[in-house]
């Protein structure tokens, strides 16, 4: 029988833009997904499956971690992502913003910063403008253009209104206009009334950890694969655990994966895209050694895996003396950017947006086994039940923080731990650089500032004794995950070119969160989602040269 | 957004129990478990009571119901048949070790307690200061921790999974219940010009 060779063989599905973008262009695709397909009918709201034991979207996953890499990191679940059909936009909040336009240039506006390893994205706001409309407008986002001061300019509006209000928004938005600042909806890529043949959302709350139940999310698995199913181009393969990119005459041939049985299995194709997110992508490559690539594939200029970043979430929650109704509606309603532009006279740079949201308000457990207010950890008795009655009482407001990115803080294989197929572990050895903690203090005093505004009989400072993916006294969030395969133009010092092909492999492609060089003050995804666009549109017009 | 607050950390602490309540995945799920049977799968009829006693002081019946009321006990029977089956070992050595340290300061094991006693004995499994308690595992902390949170777990999750008996942890928590699939809410009712109605059919 004769080998099926793929144009394009992608290895994950999540920001499966270019999966849809690819097959629409007439490619054919061969899709490989670590973990498995969920179907519409097992997305519930479920708390104790979903969100508390985690067995939904990433069952599977581990990594280990450390902060310094003179300790032995430890397994757990470190990285908050989803493995399955349609990665983790699958569970996903909808939070999609345009990063502003000095967002791409971090090291030309503010100029380096002793141990942190700053570039300027090789793209610019401009060039990336028309593709965060593409964006905007496949996945349905809602929102009020205009309506965020410090938005770069946009051609065109959101396709859909932005969502309604729940009283716990209502009391963010009066504590920010007191406070002098211009809160605005949060964009969201959620359907707020019917669009593109998906319904409109019915706030029923549960919308970050959960799949959502009506498709009103848009998500690679509500907008993306469908589509591309119907084109008839898409061979999409679930529980196919990719470990190797073998390579052969500096090309790489395609991709081997074990099967859900652990068989070995191999696909061919012309061109290979690494869509394995953040830790995933730089792992496979680390994993990926050849004679040609002893230390992992394209890494040669030792630049996989390198300035691993997250975003910080300095938080307060605000205690009120009644119903917030937090349980409905999205997960975030409102927010403020008013803090965000950079200045240095502060004590530290960058910034990032503030946000009312309902992460813990909308799920009891969670918000009774998180007990922020330190004496309240290991609560029990009336003060733990006293804690449970105040449940629907709570409002959170957090940051979504800029991490200045660090050449060591990264991922490799871990040398002793591995998976179930055998397979190192991605080790992620990570700590903060001292602006994110100048950064993290600053903030959660405006932040508990602005609780008090809002109206809150009593405020506490958001932490968590005892989880700390961050270092010392503050707290990293663990969500979204940027960095380790940067894009850039100098080989030295990045891992692939603007059009996020290899520096070293011709036929290679990384196309996810790992490719930026630094994370901006907002969620990431409008931001992987428009640059999978800008990629695909190049992918295309190359096309008779790429021999696809 | 993301947090730190994981749902993956809050209980990956100690090594007997480690990681047992986040991680064990491919058990059979409580929820099948709890269909079949309303008493003791995994433990006997007196650590069935004793750990009742513990979850009644983790959340006391007040003028509210508590975890007697929700059945506490039979979720944690459940789960620790299935999905923390890894932490049965060290719940069914730290309830004898319990009994242990009861009898020798009380002369009576747990349950036969007055509830003060059973708050100074908890107090003291959960600060680590417990005597006579061995000094390898189960620590009494974890024990303890184990015993916390499958109890707040059992008092607000699903009903299906055995515990959160007539959904009265959500009644208490004032939580209306999961209505996603049930047509969710009105912009007026999120803002409270109208009222909410919970998953049980009353008014909020």
């Amino acid at each position: 029988m004769k080998k099926q060779v793929f144009d394009v063989c992608i290895v994950g599905t999540g920001a499966g833009v270019m999966i849809d973008q690819l097959t629409a262009a007439g490619f054919s695709v061969v899709a490989l997904e670590r973990g498995p397909y969920i179907p519409p009918g097992e997305f519930d709201d479920d708390e104790l499956r979903n969100s508390v034991r985690d067995l939904v979207f990433s069952a599977d996953q581990q990594e280990t971690f450390r902060h310094f890499e003179h300790e032995v990191a430890q397994p757990g679940k470190i990285a908050d992502i989803g493995q399955c059909i349609g990665g983790s936009m699958t569970h996903w909040a909808g939070w999609s913003w345009r990063f502003r336009p000095d967002e791409f240039k971090v090291l030309s506006t503010d100029g380096p910063v002793e141990g942190a390893s700053l570039a300027d994205w090789p793209v610019d706001y401009a060039e990336m403008e028309p593709y965060y409309q593409r964006a905007e407008w496949d996945f349905g986002v809602s929102g009020l253009a205009g309506s965020n001061p410090y938005e770069g300019p946009r051609k065109k509006a959101y396709p859909n209104p932005p969502h309604p209000h729940r009283v716990g928004s209502l009391k963010f938005e009066k504590g920010a206009k007191t406070l002098g600042y211009s809160p605005f909806p949060v964009p969201l890529a959620i359907n707020s009334q019917v669009y593109g043949n998906r319904p409109a959302c019915v706030h029923g709350g549960a919308c970050r950890a959960y799949g959502c139940p009506i498709g009103a999310k848009g998500t690679t698995y509500s907008v993306s694969i469908p589509r591309a199913h119907l084109t008839g181009k898409l061979d999409l393969r679930p529980n196919a655990r990719v470990f190797d990119l073998p390579i052969e005459n500096g090309r790489l041939t395609g991709a081997r994966y074990f099967d859900q049985r652990g068989d070995e299995q191999q696909v061919w194709a012309r061109q290979v895209i690494v869509s394995a997110g953040t830790v995933g992508t730089a792992q496979l490559l680390l994993m990926s050694r050849s004679g040609s690539f002893p230390k992992g594939l394209s890494n040669n200029s030792d630049q996989v895996g390198r300035h691993y970043s997250f975003h910080h979430h300095p938080s307060a929650i605000a205690y009120f003396d009644e119903d917030l109704h937090n349980y409905t509606g999205v997960e975030t309603r409102s927010a403020i950017d008013d803090l965000h532009p950079s200045d240095s006279s502060r004590g530290f740079i960058r910034g990032g947006v503030i946000a009312e949201l309902n992460t813990f308000t909308h799920q009891p457990i969670m918000h009774a086994l998180a007990a922020t207010p330190a004496e309240l950890q290991g609560a029990w008795g009336s003060s733990l039940k006293e804690h449970i009655t105040d449940f629907t009482r709570t409002l959170t407001i957090a940051g979504i923080c800029e991490e200045l990115p660090m050449a060591d803080n990264r991922i490799d294989l871990d040398p002793t731990h591995t998976d179930r197929f055998g397979l190192p572990l991605a080790r992620i050895t990570k700590r903060q650089h001292p602006n994110d903690v100048a950064m993290y203090r600053w903030y959660e005093k405006k932040i508990m500032e602005l609780a008090e505004a809002a109206g809150a009989r009593r405020v506490v400072p958001g932490r968590v004794p005892g989880v700390h993916i961050g270092d010392g006294d503050h707290q990293s969030g663990n969500a979204h995950n940027h960095g380790t395969c940067r894009m850039g133009d100098d080989p030295s010092q990045s891992v692939v070119d603007r059009w996020c092909r290899s520096h070293e492999v011709p036929n290679l492609w990384v196309v996810d969160g790992s490719v930026m060089p630094t994370n901006g003050g907002y969620n990431p995804t409008l931001s992987i989602l428009a640059n999978a666009y800008r990629v695909a549109d190049y992918f295309i017009g190359e096309a008779n040269r790429l021999s696809v | 957004m993301s947090n730190s607050i994981s749902r993956r950390s809050f209980l990956s602490k100690s090594s007997i129990y480690g990681g047992a309540l986040a991680m064990s995945v491919k058990l059979p799920l409580a929820e099948a478990a709890a269909k079949l049977s309303t008493g003791p799968e995994v433990i006997n009829a007196g650590q069935w009571r004793t750990i009742e006693a513990m979850t009644a002081r983790v959340i006391p019946t007040d003028d509210q119901p508590g975890a007697l009321e929700a059945n506490c006990v039979n979720f944690i029977d459940k789960a620790l048949a299935n999905e923390e089956a890894a932490a049965a070992a060290g719940v069914l050595q730290g309830l004898s070790l319990l009994d242990r340290l009861c009898e020798t300061h009380y002369g009576r094991p747990f349950v036969g307690l007055e509830a003060a006693q059973q708050d100074a004995v908890l107090s003291s499994l959960q600060a680590g200061t417990a005597q006579p308690w061995a000094t390898d595992d189960p620590l009494s902390g974890d024990f303890f921790e184990v015993i916390r949170s499958l109890t707040i777990i059992g008092f607000l999750a699903e009903p299906k999974y055995g515990g959160n008996a007539d959904m009265v942890g959500w009644k208490v928590a004032g939580y209306p219940g999961p209505r996603h699939h049930g047509g969710g809410y009105s912009p007026e009712q999120m803002i409270g010009e109208e009222a909410i109605i919970t998953v049980w059919g009353e008014k909020l």
